[in-house]
């Protein structure tokens, strides 16, 4: 009975490992894709029938990928714009899910259900009015009014603080109080350096959502100042204008590296991050 | 006595609001004020040029009524979104439960399976475009070397909405995670009472699993028709239209996946017709608002609680 159990058990075992690593390979096919396109000539893109290898894998195109637009500059412009948004994003995410969490008033309930219903605001409804206006005003290709886009933070990292916020226990402000700490000594030297797990989360999200935006560069910002996002589409053309899609798909796999990377460097703490404290609430 | 109590009140509505001013002024600029102002807009004949700007009523709006490619384009989003949550939604349940207990690599396997998550929906969408292709693209010539098809598919043409609800698969990541922690909220000894009683693999997942996932499965329905009406950048890039470089939003993508929003980005930047596109983008926003509503009511009615059971 028991033996049967057991070999029953590593039967299933083995089935869910089967049909999991067919969905990696599945998932990684549009990635392998990626990849071996950056390594063809402009030809080989079109040869018919189609060549699945490359007979001479082109790694110059990573090269023409990087000189051909002045790649660093575009790169910079990324990284400025992705911080710009990330840190008052993180700042006021974090001061807002704190207060939610700690200084419970009559209408908090209200203004944290307004903080929510936010999200169901279409982003293009606020983006789309806020050029027009912008625009009137002169103010364009801005780079720094990316600080400003992120004071408002983003509902769901507020609800992220918030959780983690309410797993501190709150003798520890309370001690501090009590030896006549203000409000925000409290807030920067105990509470924020015990939310640091949610600190990366929420870094994470915030430089991956403004490192992925197209929308906002494309309105706000010109020539010079574009993002990776947006010059990828633009600047990978020939004389015609057509689309150079193998140096794309190179210059495609530096602007995801940093993401990727990020992402892995940190996952650890960043999935269990994510299902200890901030959704089971 | 009853003093302090209301100094501390009033202490703690101080601090409550000084942490909350960044939140509150980023929320009424860059909320408030360009929606009050895009509606205001929408009411007016605004164009790009235009100095003669006059109030005209709700005329944007039932001009956009009575027009079928809008009510098409509204048409095909609601379907989109719908599609694009359900399958989102049963990929992420798959994997949450492939990777619910023990298995060896688990770790891996949820990193792996998360991370197309990350990647950048531009980039995505570039990297379908040529995935997808229909004589050159890794899909068909995969599906050709299994013998799973006899000739190439045209994806793109034949295929634009499912071309674009394919990237909802791969990135439904999300959804994972969502599902792996509602599944870690289940108290085990549920499970193994069920087993002892002899409920099998299915009769567990549908009495116990499914139930107390529901308010996850919720959630993440909502949140994710919220996100998928809003698609945007995939209208323009996957199809069949040759690109080019600057053209990228010149030219309107194909009638079957040209979403809404992709359609009010269009009549405003394409073509500079400022108030109309702000008014398609409004009802857009209506739409999703009463979708919301109208989800979130009916919730009441699938999603199982606590409560339910006392009655």
């Amino acid at each position: 009975m028991a033996v049967e159990r057991r070999t029953r058990k590593a039967a299933v075992t083995a089935l869910k490992l089967l049909v999991l690593i067919l969905l990696v390979v599945i998932f990684f096919l549009p990635l392998v894709s990626m990849v071996v396109t950056s390594l063809k000539t402009r030809d080989d893109l079109y040869r018919i029938p189609a060549i699945v290898w490359p007979k001479e894998p082109q790694w110059l195109n990573y090269i023409t990928a990087w000189t051909m637009v002045r790649f660093g500059k575009f790169l910079l412009n990324s990284i400025i714009l992705s911080v710009f948004y990330a840190l008052p994003c993180i700042m006021s995410s974090c001061f807002a899910g704190y207060a939610f969490s700690r200084f419970q008033v009559r209408e908090s309930r209200g203004v944290f259900l307004l903080v929510l219903s936010t999200m169901m605001i279409p982003y293009m409804v606020t983006v789309v009015p806020l050029y027009l206006l912008l625009t009137r005003i002169g103010l364009t290709d801005k780079m720094w009014l990316w600080l400003l886009f992120g004071m408002q933070g983003a509902p769901f990292l507020v609800f992220l603080f918030r959780q983690y916020f309410s797993t501190i226990p709150l003798s520890f402000e309370e001690s501090a109080r009590i030896d006549g700490a203000g409000r925000f000594q409290i807030f920067f030297y105990i509470m924020f350096p015990l939310v640091q797990t949610a600190v990366i989360i929420a870094g994470i999200f915030a430089f991956q959502w403004s490192w992925a935006d197209f929308l906002q560069p494309i309105l706000f910002l010109r020539g010079e100042k574009l993002p990776l996002a947006v010059k990828l589409a633009k600047g990978y053309v020939d004389q015609k204008e057509s689309i150079l899609y193998h140096i794309v798909m190179a210059g495609l796999l530096y602007y995801t590296l940093p993401i990727i990377i990020l992402f892995f460097a940190l996952q650890r703490r960043f999935i269990s991050g994510l299902l200890s404290g901030g959704l089971k609430g | 006595m009853r003093q302090r109590g209301s100094r501390m009140e009033g202490e703690r509505r101080a601090s409550f609001y000084i942490f909350l001013t960044p939140w509150i002024l980023g929320f009424l600029l860059f909320m408030v004020v360009p929606i009050v102002w895009g509606f205001w807009t929408s009411l007016t004949n605004r164009m790009a040029f235009s100095t003669n700007v006059k109030f005209i009523g709700l005329a944007n709006y039932l001009k956009l009524v009575q027009d079928p490619e809008i009510l098409y384009s509204f048409q095909t989003t609601f379907i989109y979104a719908l599609l694009h949550t359900c399958l989102a939604i049963v990929m992420g349940l798959i994997g949450a439960l492939l990777l619910e207990r023990e298995v060896p690599g688990r770790g891996v396997f949820r990193t792996i399976l998360y991370f197309p998550y990350m990647i950048p929906i531009i980039a995505v969408g570039w990297i379908f475009r040529i995935f997808l292709e229909r004589d050159t693209g890794f899909f068909n010539i995969v599906l050709m070397k299994l013998h799973l098809i006899s000739a190439n598919i045209a994806w793109l043409a034949s295929y634009p909405l499912g071309s674009i609800v394919s990237l909802a698969i791969w990135q439904s990541g999300w959804s994972l995670i969502i599902f792996l922690g509602g599944l870690s909220t289940i108290p085990n000894e549920l499970y193994e009472a069920a087993t002892i009683d002899g409920a099998n693999y299915f009769r567990r997942f549908s009495r116990i699993a499914l139930p107390l996932l529901s308010p996850f499965i919720f959630f993440q329905f909502v949140s994710s028709m919220i996100y998928a009406m809003q698609t945007f950048i995939q209208s323009f890039i996957l199809n069949v239209r040759q690109l080019r470089g600057e053209m990228l939003f010149v030219s309107p993508p194909p009638r079957e996946t040209f979403f809404v929003m992709a359609r009010g980005f269009f009549e405003v930047t394409g073509k500079n017709r400022f108030a109309y596109g702000l008014s398609v983008l409004w009802t857009l926003f209506v739409v999703v608002l009463l979708i919301t509503i109208v989800f979130i009511r009916l919730g009441g009615f699938v999603v199982y609680t606590e409560v339910e059971e006392k009655r």
